[in-house]
């Protein structure tokens, strides 16, 4: 468990970085928090020839940029449970935080690492599909923003070409009223999801005007259900008919089985997990 | 006023080992840093079975730095031996390296050493192994299939034992039962896990002709012993050293192939070799445990009597014998122990140990007993249940309550608590089974409570070993205590201190006898130049016999300074009492001496001597185990809750009546009563070592093999009863196990009382939670 031979190279600026990145291609790999990448060397799963440590870039933003909330990529993942901005736009966002490993892990891991290791049963993945997030990638030959539902192609493949790196992640702000939940539940504390759902529920008075609703753990990817967020518009918060919404959720999803959980039951905490979380999305939003 | 020594045994004395523990300054084994040194990376087997075509190394031809490689083909015939010599065992060998054929993903195919431990690793990397796959024995089902053939050439089955136990007239309970209930349980595989993985140094040095070697080893002379027989080395030319030690566990309470295999490499290189052993290798490739299947059938009578006990036992073992403990360890060890704490006289086993190509299976806390009471224990309930009796007044209605008491097998029980544990645990948990009770009526919510009774055998001797011929062949300890000229003390102690706290407890020990502060013995271990030969720590042994081995050490050294100290008060010998570093005069105790006076006196200024008295104060004591150990018990309780609809299920509680007898220190009993309780609570709830159906290991790091950690743990509540036994010094019973055995079955009993279904195997992770729960749900 010692990883193979690599080079080590720190960047000062984002071209530096992207420099770098470009002249490596295939074997160059940006360094954040480390936390998934290091041990992945040590298990020799990852074998970097080039590190391009980017903890010295000025990734570090959460702030308002016209209509959306930037998050730079190396903002921490603990970063969110103070940020005001997070808790007044993106309550799911802010509970799904709560799920992410443990107080080091936190500390350590970045947005732009965990969307880019795209683990299947990770929180910020979700939270970027379950809000229509736009990814920012910068390369050498300039920057484009990919739809987070276009950006993750399979468990730990991503959109991302050689030699490009993450800089941010744009959240649309909500255009009205919203209220959001995020639960998952794991074998312990701090574990890797065995399924998560993500809610965000728009609305005008007592009536839900729009919905998003994310599964995690499931797929190889995060899923969202048109036909579950279609059912939910037009019903009210009172009465968001969450088990019925569950029941479509689960008979939707073919969730993958194996030794830690059977397809079965993760079907099952889909639907009681959907249940819930819609339930406590609308019980918050008419308190 | 009178003399008397404030007791050192019993005392809550912080433990001496924890300020070098905590700080820093422990040295374990990747602490041993020599020069020169060549690091050891293994190629191990990738295939679960195959024929080894090739091992070809030439990618290290031009790898650009100095590598060493070594096979199956350069060790000659050096292997691991583990035989128990009787008609039902097969025999088998492990070969340091494998010849021919691998047996498990993981075993060792070449060692390949470098000058640096990352190199090392790169250039293992570069050798590749050809096999040709041969079918595998998977599970116990395929072992059981003749059609499978057996992984060893020339066996007749793929059974490494098959043997049968039996006692009393077991037709007659058939015949005169009112309730026969049968039932399958099963315990998974598991990973012990220390957290220091295993790791070897060894240094062969010319001058002086002597072989040193560091390994993170629970037994160190054993280690020796074995390296001197395999290599054809003189005992008397090497020195097994044990440095600090993370953990152990049983899991490196066994000689190793790397250990012997390391010191044969560095008396070939003529370089110190050194191998520590990665997480990965650890996990996949040390040591597995449990994995057991039993049924069990029992005869009850109208009344809720149990009346005999028939068993079919079976265990997969893995690929091969382990040392000292062999493959019949762990399947006879659950025959022998699954009666229990129960009156019975009517029993018979069947156990057995299946060959299959995964990782051999050894000792780890509790060996095979979490295991066997997880069937007892659960079969208690089931019974109770379907006989409409009250779980705890079933056991109560059962248990043996007159000592000493002769087992069906013949084991006799001396003195226990095992009515008043039962009792007490009913008494503590009164609140938590009437909710549990209130409970029923809620579909989604449920709670429950589980008990787990048992009995440990400890301190086994001697007898014991000889019965069954496992090859560790005895069991006593030794300790030899010397007194300095300046009245402090060094014991060398035959077990090696890792974790159990033996530096603090055999001080309290000698103190109590020598009449001086703890604080002023040094209590050395795990180095067979500074210990006499013993077998190690493993078998709840170091309280009652290492204790008891100090005890009587330290009480000849005792009777020679009162022999001195009356001499030169002028007093009578028996009229001398020890304590607080001074010899009084006990009824008069203006009247003293300082004992470091009667050491100088003792060692130096011997011309004072009295007459014929031989100058020195210095004692050595062996102490087997009693013919059938010394029999320990307790009461495991859990309190669950339990979400339906999710399957989670929280721990609320976790109760532990425990009896070891003399308690020597009630911090440490209850450390390693926690300790234990929380491997247990792995076993019950996390731990899994899974393969697929090409015995490819699935959960190989920790991200897959999980661990219970503090947030799933609730605060233990230790309660004691202390009865002490004749049959050790002290009266003191092994504990160190205990912890381990109970919580499987009294978390199972909880989940079964909780969802009111029966539980029939671990591990009880959310997914099964929720399985067994579908007819809450209106699922099933
Ligand atoms: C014990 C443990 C528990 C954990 N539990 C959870 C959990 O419950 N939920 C969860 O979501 N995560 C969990 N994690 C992972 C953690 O959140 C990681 O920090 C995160 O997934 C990766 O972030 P990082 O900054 O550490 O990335 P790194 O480890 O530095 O990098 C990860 C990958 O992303 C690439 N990368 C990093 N930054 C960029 C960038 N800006 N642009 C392009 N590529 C980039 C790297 O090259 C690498 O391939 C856990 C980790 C550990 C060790």
């Amino acid at each position: 468990m010692r990883p193979s031979a690599f080079d080590y190279h720190k960047a000062s600026t984002l071209d530096q970085a992207l420099a770098l990145l470009a002249e490596f291609g295939d074997d160059g790999r940006p360094l954040a928090g480390g936390q998934s990448l290091v041990p992945m060397m040590n298990l020799r799963l990852a074998r970097p020839r080039h590190l391009v440590d980017i903890n010295a870039l000025p990734l570090d933003a959460i702030e308002i940029r016209g209509d959306a909330l930037h998050i730079g990529a190396l903002v921490r993942h603990e970063r969110y449970f103070t940020d005001p901005l997070i808790a007044e736009h993106f309550p799911a966002f802010l509970e799904a935080v709560h799920w992410i490993g443990h107080p080091t892990i936190r500390r350590h891991g970045t947005m732009g690492g965990s969307v880019s290791h795209a683990d299947p049963t990770a929180e910020l993945p979700s939270v970027c599909v379950l809000h229509d997030a736009l990814i920012v990638a910068a390369s050498a030959s300039g920057e484009r923003r990919i739809p987070a539902t276009e950006f993750f192609l399979n468990a730990y493949v991503t959109a991302l070409e050689p030699g490009e790196m993450v800089t941010a992640v744009e959240f649309p702000l909500p255009s009205g009223p919203t209220s959001g939940a995020f639960m998952e539940l794991g074998e312990r504390v701090g574990d890797f999801a065995i399924a998560g759902i993500g809610v965000v529920l728009g609305h005008d008075g007592n009536t839900i005007t729009s919905a998003r609703i994310v599964c995690s753990g499931a797929r190889l990817v995060p899923v969202r259900s048109a036909d579950v967020e279609a059912f939910l518009v037009g019903r009210t918060l009172a009465d968001p008919g969450a088990q019925e919404a569950g029941r479509i959720f689960s008979a939707a999803i073919d969730p993958v089985g194996d030794h830690a959980a059977s397809a079965a039951y993760r079907k099952g905490l889909i639907k009681e997990l959907t249940r819930r979380c819609i339930a406590h999305a609308a019980g918050k939003a008419s308190a | 006023m009178k003399a008397e020594n404030p007791r050192q045994i019993g005392a809550r004395v912080q433990r001496f080992e924890d300020t070098r523990l905590l700080s820093g300054a422990a040295r374990y084994i990747d602490d041993i840093r020599l020069p020169n040194t060549l690091h050891l990376s293994f190629v191990r087997a990738q295939v679960a079975h195959g024929r080894i075509l090739e091992i070809d190394t030439f990618g290290l031809e031009d790898i650009g730095y100095p590598t060493w490689v070594f096979t199956g083909e350069d060790i000659g015939n050096l292997s691991m031996k583990a035989h128990q010599d009787y008609p039902e065992m097969q025999y088998s060998e492990q070969p340091l390296l494998a010849r021919d054929v691998v047996r498990f993903v993981g075993e060792p195919v070449a060692a390949v050493l470098a000058e640096d431990p990352y190199r090392a690793e790169d250039a293992a990397e570069l050798v590749f192994v050809d096999y040709d796959p041969l079918p595998v024995v998977g599970t116990m089902d395929q072992a059981r299939d003749a059609s499978i053939p057996p992984i060893f050439e020339g066996w007749k089955n793929s059974m490494f034992v098959e043997r049968q136990m039996k006692g009393g007239d077991l037709e007659a309970a058939r015949a005169q039962a009112a309730h026969v209930i049968r039932r399958t349980y099963r315990n998974q595989r598991q990973a012990g896990v220390p957290m220091e993985c295993r790791g070897v140094v060894a240094h062969y040095t010319p001058g002086d002709r002597m072989l040193t070697v560091w390994s993170s080893t629970q037994m160190p002379h054993l280690v020796r012993t074995y390296i001197a027989e395999e290599l054809d080395l003189p005992e008397a030319r090497i020195r097994v050293i044990a440095p600090d030690v993370g953990g152990g566990f049983g899991i490196k309470g066994q000689v190793f192939g790397e250990e012997v295999l390391v010191a044969w490499l560095a008396i070939k290189t003529g370089r110190p070799v050194k191998w520590i052993e990665d997480r990965r290798e650890h996990l996949v490739a040390s040591l597995h445990a449990r994995d057991h299947e039993h049924t069990l059938e029992a005869y009850v009578s109208d009344d809720g009597r149990l009346l005999g006990l028939w068993a079919d036992i079976s265990v997969d073992v893995g690929a091969y014998s382990t040392f000292p403990f062999t493959a019949a360890g762990d399947p006879g060890m659950a025959a022998k122990v699954m009666p229990g704490p129960y009156d019975f006289q009517a029993y018979e086993a069947t156990f057995r140990g299946f060959a299959t190509n995964k990782c051999p299976i050894g000792t780890y806390r509790g060996v095979a007993r979490p295991s066997a009471v997880f069937s007892q224990e659960r079969l208690m309930d089931d019974i109770a249940r379907e006989i409409g009796m009250d779980p705890i007044a079933f056991r109560l209605r059962n248990v043996i309550r007159e000592f000493p008491y002769k087992n069906v097998l013949g084991f006799t029980y001396d003195p226990g608590s095992y009515a008043e544990s039962l009792e007490k645990i009913r008494d503590v948990l009164a609140d938590d089974i009437a909710a549990a009770e209130a409970s029923k009526s809620s579909a989604t919510t449920r709670t429950g409570v589980g008990i787990a009774c048992f009995v440990e055998q400890t301190a086994h001797g001697t007898p014991d070993f000889t019965r069954r011929r496992v090859p560790i062949e005895t069991g006593y300890i030794s300790a030899r205590v010397e007194m300095q000229p300046d009245g402090t003390v060094v014991i060398g102690l035959g077990l090696q201190s890792h974790g159990q706290g033996l530096e603090t407890t055999m001080a309290q020990v000698a103190a109590d006898a020598l009449g001086v502060l703890p604080e002023t013995i040094f209590v050395r271990h795990g180095d067979t130049l500074t210990s006499p030969y013993s077998m190690g720590t493993w078998g709840s042994r170091g309280g009652p016999l290492g204790g008891g081995a100090v005890h009587m050490a330290s009480m000849q050294i005792a009777e020679k300074l009162k022999v001195l100290a009356a001499h030169e008060m002028q007093a009578d010998k028996d009229a001398i009492t020890l304590y607080g570093g001074r010899a009084y005069v006990t009824d008069n105790p203006d009247r003293f001496v300082e004992i470091r006076t009667l050491a100088r006196h003792a060692l130096r200024n011997v011309e004072n001597l009295p007459e014929g008295m031989i100058p020195g104060l210095e004692a050595e004591f062996s102490l087997d185990g009693p013919r059938d150990g010394t029999y320990a018990n307790a009461v495991h309780a859990a309190v669950v809750e339990i979400d339906v609809p999710t399957g989670k299920m929280k721990l609320k509680r976790f109760v532990v009546v425990e009896d070891c007898g003399t308690i020597l220190n009630p911090l440490v009993v209850d450390g390693q009563v926690r300790g234990g309780v929380v491997q247990g609570i792995g076993s019950a709830l996390f731990e899994h070592f899974v393969y697929d159906a090409e015995c490819q290991p699935l959960t190989t790091s920790f991200a897959d093999y999980l661990m219970p950690q503090a947030p799933e743990i609730p605060d233990i509540e230790v309660h004691h009863i202390e009865t002490p036994t004749p049959l050790t010094p002290l009266g003191a019973k092994g504990l160190g196990e205990g912890g381990a055995i109970g919580p499987a079955a009294a978390i199972a009993n909880a989940v079964s009382n909780a969802l009111d279904v029966e539980v029939s195997e671990t591990p009880l992770k959310a997914s099964a939670i929720w399985h067994l729960s579908a007819h809450l749900r209106g699922e099933a």
